[in-house]
């Protein structure tokens, strides 16, 4: 059992600008609960693009199937701390 | 319509056939294939799999290029080319026709691809990252051409009179190359076409489509409720077609006629298809073969295997049709050949018309209610086939239709 | 069915982006080739005749352009000198409208670096999803397409040096058989390190040095009763496009014979007599074969002494896009009002494959 741990305010802002920079967008524009697809635009290839930026960026492997519950920021920072969190269980 | 020589449109038939594929080289081992529902998946060997959760792959094996290819050394071909060369060689001795034969004729080649010698450039790459460009292998750059796939078909059967025209309009190419060939012929323009397509396994797709999430764990499974997607695989179909006239001079066996094609562009997304434009394309077909959608009697899906294509292909094909016909997908077999999957596609659509039977989708378990089509699971099926559609889609909503048909006396 | 014309073009050149640059700077036979950048531009090459200050953000727009690769935007840059004409035909038939563009390999530097990416990275599929479809030869015809909202066929054309020539017998053959009203047909070719390093090898010894150029040409080739209704003018007519090949590609000398017959062929097609021929475009590819394919077009128009033009002197090797260039730059030589009843251009190449191509252009107005 992995347990989360959160990121920094470095981390965070580093996973805003990655999708930020694929959705392109202002970060002042993007909030912790705005939908990516609904508000921002996103398509599928979009949603892809940012799970394969952020486990380039952590060194981390993100599951496919956690694409469906990426729809915010606040949704996608949950995620790379589960993933984070897995890589140094596994590490350990 | 008429055309400026003053004549009117010829009928195009095939009546040669080449394929390399993952279950069986030439068409008699294709067929064989198709019977009784052979699949060509195994691991894949062409690179380095270290690293890929899994990798599983339609390859041909057991493919020896100097059995096939005689004037030109072998190893100024990439991969692909040396299919396409090939499945040339095949359907022009399928046709009962010698290359000198052929020579005397004005020809059209026209060849589809989705990568070309792409698994040339990623073995560049690797070159360049371990001791710099510099040390390139020119031979290896130079058969690294999309250009190539065409113009070694002319070189090997030494054709003189003759267009060589590749075609990398991706995952639909074989249509395109079929249809530009169709209507090189109804035309007048030229007297006979060798057009299909052509792509050999490489690492830059493979990784792409698995990056998307696209490829199968283990095989593929077009249709079913449980389909992962692809499996990248290999080969190429080449057909010879010649006008009905010209077929019967000769006393050449006569697989199926060519009815015609359609082409569209979705205009819309780089890899999501659509629905309704592909809809259209089916009709655009339809009108140009000069048939109806009730006359189809079996669909040769482009079914790759993916969520997405699936579906979308499934619900274009009930908008066009009341009461789809049968609809079937040789990935299942042979995987996703890229640019030569609609030419296989071709090549089995005809044989499936002078075999009478169509062939299975294999792997099948559950079909998907949100396809629900008769995708004749996993057996062949007996049945006597008058038009069939040969669909194909490709990756910046290129889409191409192409209808066969059992050649009537009538026109 | 009649005449097939072209009724506009568009070309990205090393001259500027644009036809009027592309003119002038053929007018003045002013070289565009200039020393490159080494920090930018690594490579073989010390010299290269680059479209100046191009990018993609720059020429097709901030949005959506962030990993689209040079050729996709020198092809959508090209496509967009065109459509603003067609604005209401596309908006009312988009289906109507096909896009035919050629291309070398696409884009070499596009797959090459996602292959690296797979190579280097932590995992090999650690790669940028969304520049998968750069890395597939299809892609510059397909944005061209989805940034313009053309409907009709999309096709991709290769082989290599007559692949403008040969998109050009793709898009005819499409028109004829009735797929579509119009095309936008031609090529697109970018400068990359790739690229570079990829010519450099492939060429033989005493064609290394020539300069590597870019660029892109598209026409619009319908029916002329169709460019008559929409009220263009009929630049030229595409009298002929024709290509043959060499017995033996590896003998230089055979590709003269062969470009001859091709060039005879074509001038019986379009019905032009060899006199009627007042320009040649010759790809002019350096080494032996430039030789031969010069001497070919002697051989085939005899006592005709029509004008040369050599572009790749001004824009270097363009590769796929070359033969491409060499047509707009027979229909810039002739003018606005394109090219003069009873008169012809007549546009070569010859492949190192062993493949040889032409094209005759005739005025318009000549009717056969």
């Amino acid at each position: 059992m992995t347990t989360t741990q959160q990121l920094s305010a470095d981390d965070r802002a580093r996973i805003k600008d990655i999708i930020c920079d694929i959705l392109e967008i202002e970060p002042d524009d993007m909030t912790d609960t705005s939908r990516f697809k609904e508000d921002h635009e996103a398509d599928s290839m979009g949603a892809i693009e940012i799970l394969s930026q952020l486990e380039r960026a952590f060194g981390t492997d993100i599951d496919q199937a956690e694409l469906a519950t990426m729809v915010n920021l606040e949704a996608v920072v949950r995620v790379v701390e589960a993933a984070v969190a897995a890589k140094s269980a596994q590490a350990s | 319509m008429v055309y400026d020589d003053g004549q009117p449109p010829r009928r195009v038939v095939i009546t040669g056939l080449g394929t390399v594929t993952s279950i069986g080289l030439g068409a008699p081992a294709f067929l064989a294939g198709l019977r009784t529902g052979r699949s060509g998946v195994k691991p894949i060997t062409t690179f380095d799999t270290t690293g890929f959760a899994h990798a599983n792959g339609c390859e041909v094996a057991d493919f020896d290029p100097r059995e096939w290819i005689h004037r030109i050394d072998t190893t100024e071909l990439g991969r692909a080319t040396q299919f396409s060369v090939a499945a040339a060689g095949m359907a022009v001795a399928d046709a009962g026709l010698t290359p000198q034969e052929l020579g005397e004729r004005r020809v059209l080649v026209s060849v589809g691809t989705t990568d070309a010698e792409s698994g040339d450039l990623d073995g560049l790459a690797r070159t360049q990252l371990d001791e710099g460009p510099e040390r390139w292998a020119p031979g290896v750059v130079r058969r690294a051409q999309a250009g190539r796939l065409s113009s070694a078909v002319v070189r090997e059967l030494g054709l003189v009179d003759v267009e060589a025209l590749t075609i990398p309009t991706a995952c639909a190419a074989g249509n395109y190359a079929i249809g530009s060939g169709f209507d090189a012929i109804r035309s007048g323009e030229v007297e006979a076409a060798l057009c299909g397509g052509a792509d050999a396994v490489c690492r830059k797709t493979f990784a792409g489509f698995y990056r998307l999430g696209t490829i199968a764990p283990e095989v593929c499974q077009p249709f079913d409720k449980d389909r992962k997607g692809i499996l990248t695989g290999e080969g190429a179909g080449v057909l010879l077609l010649e006008s009905l006239e010209s077929a019967r001079a000769r006393g050449a066996r006569i697989y199926a006629e060519v009815l015609g094609y359609g082409l569209n562009c979705d205009a819309h997304h780089p890899v999501a298809p659509d629905q309704d434009s592909l809809a259209r394309c089916m009709e655009v077909a339809h009108r140009n073969a000069g048939v109806k959608a009730e006359d189809v009697d079996f669909i040769s899906a482009h079914g790759t295997g993916t969520r997405a294509n699936d579906v979308t292909e499934a619900g274009a094909i009930r908008q066009v049709f009341d009461t789809p016909p049968p609809t079937i997908s040789i990935k299942s077999m042979i995987g996703h050949s890229m640019g030569a999957a609609s030419a296989l596609a071709a090549a089995a659509c005809a044989l499936a018309i002078t075999e009478d039977f169509i062939p299975p989708t294999v792997n099948h378990r559950e079909t998907d209610p949100e396809c629900a089509l008769d995708c004749v699971p996993n057996e062949a099926r007996a049945a006597r086939l008058d038009v069939v559609q040969n669909n194909a889609l490709a990756f910046a909503g290129n889409n191409a239709v192409l209808i066969l048909g059992r050649v009537r006396e009538a026109a | 069915m009649s005449p097939l014309v072209i009724s506009a073009w568009s070309a990205t050149s090393p001259f500027g982006v644009g036809a009027d640059p592309f003119r002038a700077g053929l007018e003045a036979g002013r070289s565009a080739v200039e020393p490159v950048d080494r920090e930018t531009h690594p490579g073989p090459f010390e010299q290269a005749a680059l479209v100046p200050e191009f990018t993609a953000a720059r020429y097709v727009g901030k949005k959506g352009t962030r990993t689209m690769d040079r050729v996709t935007a020198l092809a959508v840059t090209t496509v967009g000198g065109l459509v603003k004409d067609l604005t209401d035909e596309l908006a009312a038939h988009p289906e109507q409208t096909g896009l035919v563009l050629g291309t070398g390999s696409g884009s070499v530097q596009s797959i090459m670096d996602f292959t690296r990416d797979s190579l280097v990275g932590e995992r090999p599929y650690h790669v940028d999803p969304a520049r998968f479809p750069n890395t597939v030869m299809n892609r510059a015809a397909g944005q061209g397409a989805i940034w313009h909202r053309i409907k009709g066929p999309n096709t991709t054309v290769a082989g290599g040096t007559l692949t403008g020539l040969l998109a050009l017998s793709y898009a005819v053959r499409l028109l004829r058989g009735g797929h579509c009203g119009r095309v936008l047909c031609g090529a697109a070719e970018e400068y990359s390190t790739q690229r570079a390093w990829l010519e450099w090898h492939g060429r033989a010894e005493e064609e290394r040095d020539t300069p590597l150029g870019e660029g892109s040409a598209v026409f619009l080739v319908e029916s002329a009763e169709a460019a008559e209704a929409a009220g263009r003018t009929a630049l030229a007519a595409i009298g002929a496009v024709r290509f043959r090949a060499c017995a033996e590609p590896e003998g230089a000398a055979t590709a003269r014979r062969t470009l001859a017959d091709c060039v005879r062929g074509a001038l019986d097609a379009a019905g032009v007599g060899p006199e009627n021929v007042r320009a040649v475009l010759p790809l002019a590819g350096g080494g032996p074969l430039a030789t031969q394919e010069a001497a070919a077009v002697r051989d085939a128009l005899g006592e005709a002494r029509p004008r040369w033009t050599r572009l790749r002197d001004l824009v270097g090797d363009t590769s796929a896009a070359a033969t491409s260039l060499q047509l707009a730059a027979a229909l810039a030589e002739s003018g606005d009002r394109g090219l003069a009843p009873g008169e012809a251009a007549l546009i070569t190449g010859v492949d190192r494959d062993g493949m040889v191509g032409c094209a005759v252009l005739t005025g318009a107005g000549a009717r056969r």
